[in-house]
């Protein structure tokens, strides 16, 4: 059966795709879909999450017969040129990469029985690695410099195709960081009160600055305290970022807990009424 | 007063040993029997390898650590289990030859109540000719697997240096020795960390660095690869590898199978049946784990290691071990409690449990040769599975029916951090967890883990926490004040 491409902006794309562990009717299945398929689009090759079938299956059209790749790896490479090519995935782009022009692959066939072949052609060779970094998760844009891959992002944002929002990213502005915010604003004053012995302020106002330094401190590791916890809940909320990572939300505690029991120390052996 | 013999004094014997001494407190013995006098932290010796540390950094002497424990310790190496006793006392035993400077060679009976087999791999450079014998190492490659290897190791690097300084361009050659091998992680390590030590030498441009390894894929690690996150989904550690291996300029060779090794060249054969030839002129190769080779007696004398021990040598545990076919794998094969299932008072732990299966695809070449990566038992897994062994036998000896603990590797995550390069400046790093380490398929279809808590990151701060990790696990080992709160 012709299934729909997966075509950008579909972020789907970016699964890796599983090793096939068992050969049965729903691996022909497959397969007899991704032919189908590249029959409708006139494609001369396929990996299966071009489909949205998340399993490590590439079929390559050679002539007029389907060579149907199980699981496959490629063990040696040599040789490089740089490569043409264009991509169902991105429609209408062509980008120029550094592709091995010779390689040894393994692979399994659909009764998974394990085979072998030794690629020489070029053109072949460029396929099957462009296929096979699909498999793992990868596309033609990833082996492009930075620049030269936001040049192409630019290139479709202007044809109105915009990567897809993912879900539970990490959010612009959270409400942890109110907690580390107002920290922030704590901990400056802590610091301004260590330099009030070079101003003439009288024994009262040092004591008092003093005792609020004494409230202040502890409220800052009351605060650091209630930021860990809610950071961790956060940190389950969006699971996608990065920053919410349990050793970024520590470094942000010892730094200021750190700070603050500098402060502290100071406070105590400059302000303290001895 | 029940006694628990410890066989091993690595990462899990001694994670072990430690925490039973605690709980147990003096109403009970704790005796640990291990060939070496110091205590190594292994994940450093990379580092001794290229020169960064010295040998005294990464171990420090078990003696006055046990003795300030209350853990009795025998500098010796466990030969045979009797775990029926003998014919005269039906008091099950271990029997113990003496490697201490003056009494080495000297056999002792060590009785037990309890078992823990934590004695670790033997590490089998005779498997692949000409890269040892039995489990010396031979004179063609070098070693990081113990710290003595590593300084070995580092002064055969210098040399190379040296003449790459002279003009002469040097071909190293870092990676797997054997179609079976597990550790890649290390090896991995290893050939960063030199790449990096050319640069800083200012000899890179003269030194051609390869990799050679028995991975169907780069980023496999013997776990069947790792995950990342990119954008709410799963990138494989494949792209990770590729990535990191281009950057470097280090070509790879996988799906290798290192069959003999010769001054300057080492043969391989691949998993596609060809077979080629790699010239060297500094090569680290990992040699393949076997079991130590500790037989079991029966009662009256006959040969039992069959029975205790699967065919590799490693211990059997409650592992299911005829789980069949690749395809038929689960998660369940692998064990939870790490009791022999003949003897209930015995346990292995670490590198010495028998695994079910491997985790990585199993592979091998036209002609029959298996190349796939053998299961790793890091460091992580293997302190926790150590911890939860000690605490099921002390609950044993405490209450005789306590329910065992239990730490499947199926439901453990672990944490990696692997160093690309060593600098307080321009170290690097790659921070990796896997959760769990053990796909599980029914959980988690498709990629058999749980994605939130799988993911790696390459970069100067995963370099100083490895540094830090090193400190903090040493202290840990020493059994200095709040050891007890640095995880496993």
């Amino acid at each position: 059966m012709v299934q729909k491409l997966v075509v950008y902006p579909d972020p789907r794309i970016n699964s890796t795709s599983t090793d096939v562990r068992i050969f049965n009717d729903t691996l022909w299945d497959i397969l007899q879909d991704m032919k189908d398929t590249m029959e409708e689009h006139n494609m001369n090759a396929m990996a299966a999450i071009q489909i949205a079938y998340p399993y490590n299956i590439i079929i390559i059209k050679e002539g007029e017969e389907y060579w149907e790749l199980i699981n496959p790896r490629g063990l040696t490479q040599s040789g490089s040129f740089d490569s043409k090519e264009t991509t169902a995935y991105y429609p209408d782009l062509e980008i120029t990469v550094k592709r091995d022009e010779n390689m040894k692959i393994i692979y399994e066939d659909r009764e998974g029985k394990a085979q072998h072949r030794d690629i020489s052609d070029k053109q072949l060779a460029s396929t099957l690695q462009r296929k096979m970094d699909y498999t793992f998760g990868g596309n033609l844009l990833d082996k492009l410099e930075k620049k030269e891959r936001e040049k192409m992002l630019d290139h479709l944002a202007d044809r109105g195709l915009t990567p897809m929002p993912v879900d539970d990213i990490c959010p612009t502005f959270s409400k942890k960081d109110y907690f580390v915010s107002f920290t922030n604003k704590l901990l400056l004053v802590m610091g301004l009160s260590l330099f009030t012995p070079l101003f003439n302020l009288s024994k009262e106002v040092i004591d008092t600055i003093y005792n609020i330094d004494k409230i202040i401190f502890p409220a800052i590791i009351a605060l650091m305290i209630g930021f860990f916890f809610y950071a961790q809940y956060e940190a389950k909320k969006y699971k996608q970022c990065s920053s919410c990572q349990i050793g970024n939300n520590i470094g942000v505690i010892i730094k200021r807990v750190t700070l603050a029991t500098l402060f502290a120390l100071g406070s105590y052996f400059i302000l303290s009424p001895k | 007063m029940a006694r628990l013999v410890i066989m091993g004094g690595g990462v899990s014997g001694h994670t072990a040993a430690t925490f039973a001494k605690k709980w147990l407190g003096n109403d009970h013995e704790v005796v640990v029997v291990t060939p070496n006098s110091n205590w190594n932290w292994i994940p450093s010796n990379i580092w001794v390898g290229v020169g960064q540390m010295t040998k005294e950094e990464v171990v420090f002497p078990l003696a006055p650590v046990y003795e300030k424990a209350g853990i009795d310790f025998k500098q010796a190496k466990a030969v045979s289990i009797h775990p029926d006793g003998n014919a005269d006392s039906d008091t099950p035993y271990i029997t113990i030859e003496s490697t201490k400077e003056g009494t080495a060679g000297e056999t002792e009976e060590v009785t037990y109540d309890y078992l823990i087999n934590a004695t670790g791999p033997k590490l089998n450079f005779g498997a692949t000719p000409g890269l040892g014998e039995g489990t010396t190492l031979g004179e063609h490659t070098v070693s990081v697997c113990t710290a003595d290897h590593a300084v070995h190791a580092n002064e055969e690097l210098r040399k190379v240096f040296d003449k790459a300084k002279a003009g002469e361009r040097q071909k190293i050659l870092i990676g797997t020795g054997h179609g079976m091998c597990t550790c890649q992680g290390a090896a991995f390590e290893y050939i960063f960390n030199i790449e990096h030590e050319a640069k800083k030498a200012g000899v890179r441009d003269m030194v051609d660095i390869k990799w050679i390894s028995n991975e169907s894929f780069l980023g496999d690690f013997g776990i069947g690869g790792l995950h990342m996150n990119r954008g709410g989904y799963a990138a494989s550690s494949r792209l990770f590898a590729e990535s990191l291996y281009s950057e470097r300029d280090i070509p790879w060779l996988i799906g290798a199978h290192v069959s003999k090794v010769e001054a300057g060249k080492v043969h391989y054969e691949l998993l596609d049946g060809s077979t080629g030839e790699e010239e060297f002129d500094f090569s680290m190769l990992i040699p393949p784990f076997a079991g130590v080779g500790l037989t079991a007696v029966a009662k009256d004398g006959s040969d039992m290691t069959d029975t205790i021990f699967a065919p590799n040598g490693f211990m059997k545990v409650d592992a299911k071990y005829d789980a069949g076919d690749y395809a038929n794998w689960k998660a369940s094969d692998w064990p939870e409690t790490y009791q022999n299932p003949t003897y209930k008072n015995m346990f292995a732990c670490g590198i010495a449990f028998a695994p079910p299966h491997p985790i990585s695809k199993p592979m091998s070449s036209p002609a029959g040769t298996p190349i796939f990566p053998t299961p790793p038992r890091t460091g992580m897994p293997s302190g926790i599975i150590g911890k939860a062994v000690a605490h099921s036998i002390c609950d044993l000896i405490k209450n005789p029916s306590a329910e065992l603990h239990k730490a499947s590797m199926a439901k453990m995550g672990a944490a990696c951090v692997a160093s690309a390069g060593k600098g307080l400046t321009d170290g690097t790093a790659a921070a990796l967890t896997v959760y769990p380490v053990v796909p599980d398929f029914e959980t988690y279809p498709g990629l058999g883990r749980d994605l939130t808590y799988t993911f790696g990151e390459i970069g100067l701060a995963g370099h100083w926490i490895k540094h830090v990790l090193h400190h903090l696990f040493i202290y840990k080992a020493k059994l200095k004040p709040g050891w007890t709160l640095i995880p496993e």
